[in-house]
């Protein structure tokens, strides 16, 4: 079963991020998409990751977008990191998900998802900071790290989960005593990531309220944030409504923005 | 999504959205047969981690419930909202709710026969009279003690006073009720409660397979609860002459409580005296006296004439039911195990104090029964997980104890598919002291194998 040993080892196999896609990060970071692009041209394998975003019907291109500075344009200073942090994610993420009934698409949709309701949300909120905005790449980082830990023993978690109802943070809490987001947190800090994108991602699993008001307001719309997008059909389909626990309290005093706000995007 | 059965209640809980969209991506067609096939009292969902539902995303779960329904006679409904929730959803199904609504899973288990009969002290109130009415009764059936509310004034009146109450009970409402025979373990007896008119169809409606698994894990005492029933036919008759004449074969007693004859023939009763069945007055002449539930094999599950030797199938096998137990046991404990000695003998256990026991039974292409002796502190420690923090909860652990067998039970399951043999699991049982274990296991033969977890030692015996 999943040990402290285990995840201590799913660490530090983690590799950091490549040197191009740091300076990449670094570049956009303080607003130099030309070089940053010039730098992200040297990486094959995120320049068609970034091609393959943005020539998604979503962004409604009727020509091909193939030159990454035109896409970093396109995409603006946080746009581009946030898709450079998504990037990194799927370096993480299984080539065949087993636990989870997910592949290459439908985890790229999940992170789509996230990262342009987040970005709706934080208008709606007045929020501008690329940090914060970055902080959302990291909630399907917790998928993959599940994925990662418990497939190895995934008979067992299964067998675990059908006699009582414990859903996977509860189940890493128990065994190791570290949860699922604490994990997170430990690549998010592997990575260089700023450290408030910790500190949201802590809130936003809705059993760590955060002292600090904003943090805790942010962790309450991405918790909800979350469980809208993990009560969509294929996101119920692959096994992951019942991921983590769901805290409607944490989140009821603003469902009701929250509903409004998804509604009125789902009319465009 | 599977439904998660506890206490003879399957309980699904979706959560966050639940719209026409997802909630067909919640029950697949495989999720339906999967709960059909549930032996359980009562299918629910809870709408707890619910925060939004709409009237297409609750039907998805209400179809369901009519197919379950109609094939095993259950309770279906919903359970785990507020006052809004509940208001809503008696908006939406204003043209007839064919499901029940409870405000919990407590109080949904408070009308199950299943749930153990402790008497609660209950404040009652719908608005609806007849509603008042059925839920008292059967509240009142279960053995509680329901206080009716007339009017919404004098339940906000009583229920200030909420410490003298178990459960308030209000926001609830009965669909059609279950009329499935009600099963509940007391002791080392499996009582049955029946109701109505017995005919031909009460052989379609008595699971013979749980019986038979019952009698294969070692119960000996049944006891129909007859008080509710009207009449008996000759259908019936000779449905429980051909039951008595097969637990005869374990060495198993049958009895009836409460059955009158007014409207059963009075030879009807001595025909089923002749074939071994046991008549008393009441349930708790049975259940109070201990010497009579120790005459008639309720108080120790005594091993009966079937024993039978441990056969080279089941050793040849061995190997994957120490796995099973092994891998669950470290899975549960992250510690290693050492294997200390295989034996082939009688079960020997050395220090009888603070051990725990559990057994679970397998029949199919090969049958047995493992039965695994804790010594507390592992059994506490396997039982962690389960439980969420540490616990010297005896009954606790042993609740925790029997589902941790249950894994094991479905581990050996699947490892033994693997080879193509097809095995079925009982219910498993737990021995709260070493004594009335070995009372059953007496002149059976099997492996033992001693275990060692953290210096503790731990024993597993395979038997027939």
């Amino acid at each position: 079963m999943v040990t402290k040993e285990t995840i201590a080892s799913y660490i530090q196999k983690i590799p950091p991020a490549p040197k191009a896609l740091r300076d990449t990060i670094m570049f956009l970071s303080i607003g130099e998409l030309t070089k940053a692009a010039k730098v992200a041209e040297g990486d094959l394998a995120l320049k068609a990751y970034l091609k393959n975003i943005v020539n998604k019907p979503i962004y409604g291109f009727r020509n091909q977008v193939s030159e990454i500075s035109q896409i970093f344009g396109i995409l603006g200073v946080s746009g581009s990191k946030q898709t450079v942090y998504n990037y990194m994610l799927t370096l993480l993420s299984p080539k065949k998900w087993i636990l989870f009934k997910l592949n290459v698409t439908s985890f790229h949709s999940l992170q789509d998802n996230l990262s342009i309701k987040w970005q709706i949300i934080l208008n709606h909120l007045g929020i501008q900071d690329d940090d914060i905005q970055n902080a959302i790449t990291l909630l399907p980082a917790s998928i993959i790290v599940s994925e990662a830990l418990f497939n190895e023993h995934i008979e067992d978690v299964k067998l675990l989960r059908s006699i009582k109802a414990l859903d996977y943070n509860t189940i890493l809490m128990r065994l190791c005593g570290v949860d699922l987001f604490d994990l997170c947190e430990q690549v998010a800090q592997k990575w260089e990531m700023p450290q408030n994108v910790s500190t949201i991602i802590q809130a936003s699993s809705g059993v760590k309220p955060s002292n600090d008001e904003l943090v805790n307001k942010l962790g309450k719309w991405m918790h909800l944030l979350l469980f809208y997008e993990l009560s969509q059909p294929q996101t119920v389909e692959a096994g992951l409504n019942d991921f983590i626990d769901f805290q409607v309290d944490y989140v009821a005093d603003i469902y009701e923005e929250f509903s409004n706000l998804i509604s009125m995007d789902n009319l465009k | 999504m599977r439904a998660m059965v506890k206490e003879s209640i399957a309980i699904f809980t979706p959560q966050g959205f639940l719209d026409g969209n997802c909630a067909s991506s919640f029950l697949t067609i495989d999720d339906i047969e999967a709960t059909s096939a549930l032996k359980v009292d009562m299918v629910l969902v809870s709408l707890k981690k619910v925060i939004f539902f709409n009237r297409n995303g609750l039907d998805a779960f209400v179809k369901m419930f009519a197919k379950v329904r109609a094939k095993n006679r259950v309770t279906v409904g919903f359970c785990d909202y507020d006052k809004k929730k509940y208001d809503t959803i008696m908006k939406f199904y204003q043209d007839g709710v064919t499901f029940s609504l409870f405000k919990t899973q407590e109080i949904a288990r408070l009308f199950t026969s299943t749930f153990k009969n402790e008497s609660k002290t209950l404040l009652l109130y719908s608005e609806d009279k007849s509603q008042r009415a059925a839920m008292a009764i059967e509240l009142h059936d279960n053995g509680h003690n329901p206080i009716i509310s007339p009017n919404y004034n004098d339940f906000l009146e009583k229920s200030i006073n909420e410490k003298a109450y178990d459960f308030i009970i209000n926001d609830t409402y009965l669909g059609q009720m279950g009329q499935k025979i009600a099963t509940r373990v007391t002791g080392n007896a499996i009582i049955y409660t029946i109701s109505s008119f017995l005919d031909a169809e009460f052989g379609n409606t008595f699971s013979i397979s749980y019986h038979t698994n019952s009698l294969n894990v070692g119960f000996r005492l049944f006891i129909f609860d007859a008080y509710k029933v009207v009449a008996m036919n000759i259908h019936a008759l000779n449905f429980f002459s051909k039951l008595a004449s097969s637990a005869a074969e374990y060495n198993a007693t049958i009895c009836f409580a409460g059955l009158t004859f007014e409207k059963t023939p009075i030879a009807f009763k001595e025909t089923l005296e002749d074939s071994g069945i046991i008549f008393f007055n009441q349930l708790d002449d049975i259940l109070h006296d201990k010497e009579l539930l120790q005459e008639l094999g309720g108080s120790s599950p005594a091993s009966g004439k079937n024993k039978r030797v441990i056969n080279k199938t089941t050793v040849t096998e061995l190997p994957r039911f120490i796995d099973a137990t092994v891998l669950t046991i470290e899975m549960m404990t992250n510690s290693k195990a050492i294997k200390k000695a295989v034996q082939i003998h009688d079960i020997e256990i050395m220090n009888k104090a603070d051990k725990i026991a559990s057994s679970i039974g397998f029949y199919g292409d090969m049958d047995g029964m493992i039965i695994l002796v804790f010594p507390l502190g592992i059994a506490k420690q396997a039982c962690e997980l389960l439980i969420g923090e540490q616990t010297d909860d005896l009954e606790l652990v042993l609740d925790s104890l029997s589902e941790l067998v249950n894994i094991i039970g479905g581990k050996v399951k699947t490892l033994l598919a693997d080879e193509n043999i097809s095995v079925n699991i009982t219910l498993p049982r737990t021995y709260n002291d070493i004594g009335s274990l070995l009372e059953m296991t007496t002149d059976r033969k099997g492996v033992q194998v001693d275990l060692e977890f953290n210096n503790d030692k731990f024993l597993f015996f395979l038997t027939r």
